[in-house]
């Protein structure tokens, strides 16, 4: 067992491990390195600006001072209705996929069409709903660009419910059918609760997803310099605020950009946190 | 086997013995998973109140002859039986057979312990409440019975509340036992329960057959010879997808008639 | 009746072990048999010693078979034939052991009467039956290496035999008696001797019910044919001389 061409591939097999381990520290370094600066940047840059005013004040006009109030809102306004729009289709659609269609033809095109629309890019979305919506209305509007959000939100919703409600036992299902109980209520009252908290974070992980996009609305919501309610009219949001303020010659404007960035990013960040802290203390199974 | 033995033994499966009343009847029953045939012919008989174990080696269909029974098999595509499967009379394999209604009078319970994940209480009232409507009192005397039945009251009482995934593993299965019958079923489908579980908790299921056997007609797959020979009253053991031999248990395994009976059960196979 | 084997082979292992065992414990019993009855007949003290002694390995093979069953079925909860095979070894095994004692009692009766003169008659009518019975020990023994049911059920009905021999010797010798008190030593020896061979066919015929049970699983339905009638036999009313 001890015999020296054995002990020689050890030590071999004990240097690669070795460079290895090194080689996967490094890499994994190098890119925390640069998440690392990024986030510095955006926070140094970003806390300069924020003040109470950015949380009270419309967007300023070139050369003015303001905040981001309408932006926010707008955002928000947005994000709720795409949520609201997408969630029950893709939770739907998934149940459909996992539950009654488990086995069925149809269920391998749905997946199949769904993981593209999953990494499609936004700007093709946005510019479809600009041509089946905004064209057809002749405006810009607040639906438009939810309705666009929603588009992102649903393969997402789609894919983490049917993941999640892959993963409940057939056995539990058995176990609540064998008991007499009508489909519907296996899934509502058994599967639906044992993925719960898989599916609460997979519509989160959406809502982080659409929270930075600006391509889709930029062809369907636009913007919206005042403040607004009208969901028929086009709404102002974070993300083109940044895209518009970011790229302006004005120091108001480009510093307002850097505080908008870092809202989203904490948002983001604390999205996922969230959606984090859910799973691991939901978890029933 | 010569063609007389299994004429014999097919028509003393057909024709029950003196005091014994047929609860489930199964009559030429095939079975087929695709194209692949999975139970050839099967004639067995569940008498009432009593307890019938199923022995064979793996593969051999005991578990998927029960799963027939209530039709669990029907939740997957591909499967599908003919023959007769006569529950009091009627032929549970008809198309017309209402699935839920079979499977309240026809109760299982599985190899792995499948508490819902819900308090312990709402374990037991959830299959209850879709079929009567019980006002709290009573409903809590139902949890009760059931819990008492399953042998597991006394472990329980005071946490109802407790989430039903918090118990052992014995505790569980018991869990399961007591949430099937708390809707009162007719037929209790045992497949493989204690398999997972300590010698002290099969025990205690064990012993909880014993009683159950008065109020309810049982099956039970095992793998566990010594089981079957403890708990059953009647057994059948199955080979290939057919079922080889079906006495009542003292005989089996005292002075089974076929080779390959014996063979199995005294751990010859060849 | 088996063409597989277990498979885990030390169960197999021990199961012939067992059956061996008996195998051993019959032939002693068989050699006790014929030596005390050659002892008895050729009026030979040192041979009827040694039979004597040869007991003892009779006891220790019984204990041994016991031990082992218990063990087994502790260990291995045998079923069906196992089953039966086990509990026929200690059913055999306690037959071959009354048998071993009945055989060193003869023994002990040869030792009894070495000095005596003794009757001819007599003595092959004895002989006689001994053999009969040894050759049922032999045949059944036989029976149960060969595991077959037949040959034991033949000897369970011969044992008719031993007792109309038995029957006949009793009765002789019980003339014996009467004709001369000073033979009533030496007839009471030979007639114990005798009944130990009557057990001895007895104890045969057990070990014969019990292959039947071991290969058929139930037992033998039959009414064993008793001929013995000494118990019955009246002792005619005479006055001495």
């Amino acid at each position: 067992m001890a015999l020296p061409q054995v002990m020689r591939r050890y030590a071999g097999r004990r240097r690669s491990n070795f460079i290895a381990t090194a080689l996967s520290i490094g890499a994994a370094g190098f890119g925390l390195t640069w998440l690392f600066l990024i986030l510095t940047v955006l926070v140094i840059k970003g806390v300069g600006g924020l003040n109470l005013a950015v949380f009270t004040e419309m967007t300023p006009p070139p050369g003015g001072t303001g905040g981001l109030l309408n932006a926010i809102v707008g955002s928000l306004i947005l994000t709720v209705l795409a949520v609201l729009f997408g969630t029950p289709l893709g939770i739907l659609a998934g149940t459909y996929m996992a539950e009654y269609g488990r086995y069925a033809k149809l269920t391998m095109v749905v997946r199949f069409i769904n993981d593209i629309l999953l990494s499609a890019p936004s700007i093709v979305v946005g510019l479809f709903v600009y041509e089946i919506m905004v064209a057809q209305m002749g405006h810009f509007s607040a639906w438009a660009g939810a309705v666009a959000l929603a588009m992102l939100v649903i393969p997402v919703v789609v894919r983490t419910t049917e993941d999640m409600l892959l993963l409940v036992p057939n056995t539990l299902r058995e176990a609540s059918s064998a008991l007499g109980l009508p489909r519907w209520i296996v899934i509502r009252d058994v599967a639906y609760r044992a993925a719960r908290a898989g599916m609460i974070t997979g519509v989160l992980l959406a809502v982080a997803r659409i929270t930075g996009e600006t391509a889709p609305l930029l062809f369907t919501a636009l913007n919206n310099q005042f403040f607004s309610w009208n969901f028929n009219a086009p709404m102002s949001s974070l993300p083109v605020v940044i895209f518009q303020f970011a790229l302006s010659p004005y120091e108001d404007w480009q510093q307002l950009a850097w505080t908008g960035a870092l809202l989203i990013t904490a948002t983001v960040l604390g999205l996922s946190i969230l959606a984090r802290t859910l799973a691991s203390k939901m978890v029933p199974l | 086997m010569s063609l007389a033995i299994q004429t014999e033994l097919k028509e003393k499966a057909a024709t029950p013995a003196e005091g014994l009343v047929d609860k489930v009847t199964v009559r030429h029953l095939n079975f087929y998973y695709g194209q692949y045939r999975a139970l050839a012919d099967i004639n067995v008989n569940l008498y009432l109140n009593k307890v019938t174990a199923f022995i064979g080696p793996s593969g051999c269909g005991k578990s998927t002859l029960l799963r027939i029974i209530n039709r669990i098999y029907d939740l997957y595509p591909n499967q599908r039986a003919d023959g007769e499967v006569l529950l009091d009379g009627t032929n549970v394999l008809s198309p017309k057979q209402d699935l839920n209604l079979l499977r309240a009078k026809v109760g299982m319970v599985f190899q792995k312990p499948t508490p819902f994940p819900m308090t312990i209480y709402d374990n037991i009232a959830f299959g209850v409440r879709l079929y009567e409507q019980l006002p709290k009192a009573d409903l809590d005397a139902r949890v009760e019975d059931s819990l008492r039945r399953g042998a597991l009251w006394d472990e329980v009482k005071d946490k109802l509340d407790a989430s039903g995934l918090s118990l052992s593993g014995g505790q569980q299965q018991r869990l399961c036992i007591a949430r099937t019958v708390a809707i009162r079923p007719e037929v209790i489908l045992l497949d493989e329960p204690c398999s997972a579980l300590d010698p002290i908790s099969t025990a205690k299921i064990e012993e909880l057959i014993d009683v159950l056997k008065r109020d309810y007609t049982i099956a039970i797959v095992t793998h566990n010879m010594q089981q079957a020979a403890r708990t059953s009253d009647y057994t059948a053991f199955m080979y290939l997808g057919e079922l080889v031999e079906f006495d009542n248990t003292t005989q089996i395994f005292t002075n089974p008639r076929m080779e390959r009976t014996q063979d199995y059960i005294t751990g010859r196979f060849g | 009746m088996d063409t597989h084997e277990h498979i885990v082979r030390s169960y197999e292992e021990e199961l012939s072990a067992l059956n061996n065992k008996i195998a051993k414990m019959g032939g002693l019993a068989e050699q006790v048999l014929g030596q005390s009855i050659d002892a008895l007949e050729g009026r030979d003290p040192d041979l009827a010693a040694a039979t004597i002694q040869q007991d003892e390995a009779i006891d220790e093979l019984e204990k041994e078979i016991e031990e082992q069953a218990i063990v087994m079925i502790a260990r291995r909860q045998p079923l069906a034939y196992d089953l039966r095979q086990i509990m026929a070894a200690l059913r055999i095994s306690t037959d071959l052991e009354r048998i071993g004692d009945l055989g060193k009692n003869i023994a002990k009766r040869a030792l009894a009467v070495v000095g005596e003169q003794q009757p001819k008659q007599l003595m092959l009518g004895l002989k006689h039956m001994g053999e009969l019975a040894l050759g049922q020990l032999k045949e059944v023994l036989d029976a149960y290496i060969e595991r077959d049911a037949d040959r034991a059920l033949k000897v369970w009905y011969r044992d008719e035999d031993i007792d109309a021999m038995y029957n006949s010797l009793f009765r002789e010798l019980l003339t014996y008696m009467m004709e001369d008190p000073r033979n009533i030593g030496l007839c009471t020896h030979l007639l114990f001797g005798a009944k130990n061979i009557e057990r001895i066919g007895d104890h045969a015929t057990n070990i014969a019910e019990t292959v039947y049970f071991l290969v058929h699983g139930n037992t033998i339905t039959d009414q064993r044919p008793k001929s013995d009638t000494t118990s019955s036999t009246p002792v005619p009313l005479r006055s001495a001389g």
